[in-house]
């Protein structure tokens, strides 16, 4: 909640959180109703301009282009769901290789990931496309892997960092499995840096989604989702101009907006950074404090720990 | 807890780093372990948490009441750490997790070796941070909100909160100011003796160990040099390397070393 609101205190988390927060919503009610059915075409009103009717027009086959873009959004929204999950999962797991102690494997690990990285997220796309054909799972995949091989590589230095911290050693020395260090520890501690990836990861899917359905491997055809409406009808940017506007900027808009809920949301979750997120810490502690002064909590105290395993 | 470490030699990458070390902690009693940096000190502590990096070879035996823990599997070493020994780092602002609140952090070793509900852990570790002098309310602050004092305080109660029979204190005052040093060293000292557990308080500086130990031993080049009593090292070091390290403790302390008053008082008479 706190981190809600820090970033609603910024101009940009704000406008982020508006524009994200329309979207789901946005999302959700397409799944309910649309101002007309995606499969209403009128070949009498065909490329008509804004009007009460339509809101946005129509497109070539006279099919609402508000009700489209409605409907898009929530493709966009589960692809877009999809690579920061998969993308995250193949980011960590490699991280984790990358900072492993066995220098074998995090050798191999950085010379693979290097390698791989220069192969174009387009490029597996197309090879994907050949057995998968066009749909929502090659664009999730394909760009699942790509961001997943930019987040380990742009994380790594921050998880290495902090896997050879003194805290790390600390929390060894305390018994926590390696494990777990790399899951409490040294994560956590990278997470601001991956949280930006991250969403520079969102805005980006956003736009492969565009990309790879103009290419006509991506999103199919018959399915609504931003990038189809842009790709029927960008071939008649030069006489209806404006049903190319409408999906191209709400792209733009909800990209801009992924960005600035990256920076955000690194400034409000870093402890460090964020002195509203401490004045939260120290407000959840005074019932504890209360505690202290009671005499039982002393008794509790003054009787010998049970450890878990007794030892000779 | 007794210690008893019979010919350790670590080398990395076929560096020898320590060699030969025979050394013995007894039960209840606090040891120090004094060198120049880079003497192997450090070293020998990370082989006693079993925490020497996988470049390193170790032989030797070190024993804990007759445990011998070279060798001793990952799931009895993790059992080992925090519970029966535990350790006080160098530098209390680079050894705290940034991200995690100070509470948090002293109930990591309850979290992992006792059975207590949450209510009990907090009660344990609000009275741990009171008797190494903090406020329950610095239970909720971040470590960078601390001073370095403070965090060391932390590092202390962290260490000290499982109840472990032995404390491996690794230049524990060294990145603190000459009076948080005497604080920090008391307040060690009483805890330890308190809780009845055994101490290896590693230095480079033989003005803290005087406060700190009963015994030392005088580290080189990865060899133990010197051994005995720290008030007889003190006044009557044998070896160079050990009159060095005491000539350096006494002109910081601003005590003069005993050479200096003899020629000072050499020159007074020839006036």
């Amino acid at each position: 909640m706190t981190v809600l609101k820090s970033i609603w205190a910024h101009a940009q988390g704000r406008y982020a959180l508006i524009v994200l927060s329309a979207w789901v919503l946005i999302a959700f009610v397409s799944l309910l109703w649309t101002p007309h059915s995606l499969w209403a075409t009128d070949g009498y009103h065909v490329w008509a301009a804004p009007s009460a009717d339509h809101w946005l027009g129509t497109d070539g086959t006279g099919a609402d282009v508000f009700s489209w873009l409605m409907a898009g959004s929530r493709t966009n929204l589960l692809i877009v769901v999809l690579t920061i999950g998969v993308s995250a999962v193949i980011g960590l797991l490699l991280i984790a290789a990358m900072v492993s102690s066995a220098a074998m494997l995090s050798g191999v690990t950085v010379v693979a990931v290097d390698a791989l990285i220069s192969i174009p997220t387009v490029l597996i796309a197309l090879i994907l496309a050949v057995p998968m054909d066009a749909s929502i799972a090659v664009i999730v995949i394909a760009c699942g892997l790509g961001y997943g091989l930019n987040l380990a590589r742009v994380a790594r230095p921050q998880a290495l960092l902090a896997a050879r911290s003194d805290y790390a050693e600390a929390a060894r020395a305390a018994g926590v499995s390696p494990l777990r260090v790399l899951v409490s520890h040294i994560v956590p501690n990278a997470l601001p840096t991956m949280s930006v990836q991250l969403s520079l990861s969102a805005g980006t899917a956003v736009l492969a989604e565009s990309g790879l359905t103009y290419l006509g491997i991506g999103v199919p055809s018959g399915v609504p989702s931003w990038g189809h409406s842009l790709a029927t009808s960008v071939k008649f940017i030069n006489v209806y101009p404006l049903t190319v506007l409408w999906p191209g900027l709400i792209v733009t808009c909800v990209v801009v907006a992924l960005n600035l809920f990256g920076d955000a949301l690194r400034e409000a979750a870093d402890p460090v950074a964020n002195p509203l997120l401490r004045q939260a810490q120290v407000r959840q502690a005074q019932p504890m404090e209360a505690a202290v002064v009671q005499p039982q909590s002393e008794q509790v105290v003054s009787q010998p720990p049970q450890p878990k395993q007794v030892r000779p | 807890m007794s210690v008893d470490i019979q010919g350790l030699s670590i080398a990395i990458g076929g560096v020898p780093i320590v060699s030969d070390v025979n050394l013995h902690i007894g039960d209840r009693s606090r040891v120090g372990l004094i060198g120049a940096s880079g003497s192997g000190k450090s070293m020998i502590a990370r082989a006693m948490m079993g925490l020497l990096p996988p470049t390193a070879t170790c032989s030797g035996s070190i024993r804990y009441e007759g445990e011998e823990i070279i060798g001793m599997g990952e799931r009895g070493l993790a059992d080992l750490r925090g519970r029966y020994v535990s350790m006080v780092f160098q530098n209390p602002g680079s050894a705290l997790n940034p991200v995690l609140t100070v509470m948090q952090q002293v109930m990591l070793p309850l979290t992992l070796h006792f059975e207590l509900s949450q209510a009990q852990r907090k009660a344990r570790a609000i009275a741990m941070l009171a008797k190494v002098g903090l406020d329950a309310s610095v239970g909720s602050r971040f470590p960078h909100q601390l001073s370095g004092g403070q965090q060391q305080r932390v590092g202390i109660a962290t260490a000290l909160v499982g109840a472990p029979k032995l404390i491996l204190a690794d230049e524990p005052t060294t990145a603190l100011d000459s009076i948080t040093q005497r604080q920090i060293v008391r307040l060690l000292v009483s805890l330890v003796d308190e809780a009845g557990a055994s101490m290896l308080f590693i230095t480079h500086d033989f003005s803290v160990l005087a406060h700190a130990t009963d015994d030392c031993y005088v580290l080189d080049a990865g060899r133990i040099i010197e051994s005995g009593s720290t008030r007889a090292l003190l006044d009557q070091p044998r070896t160079p390397q050990a009159r060095q390290l005491v000539h350096a403790a006494r002109e910081l302390t601003l005590h003069t070393a005993p050479d200096e008053a003899t020629a000072s008082s050499h020159k007074k008479e020839r006036r």
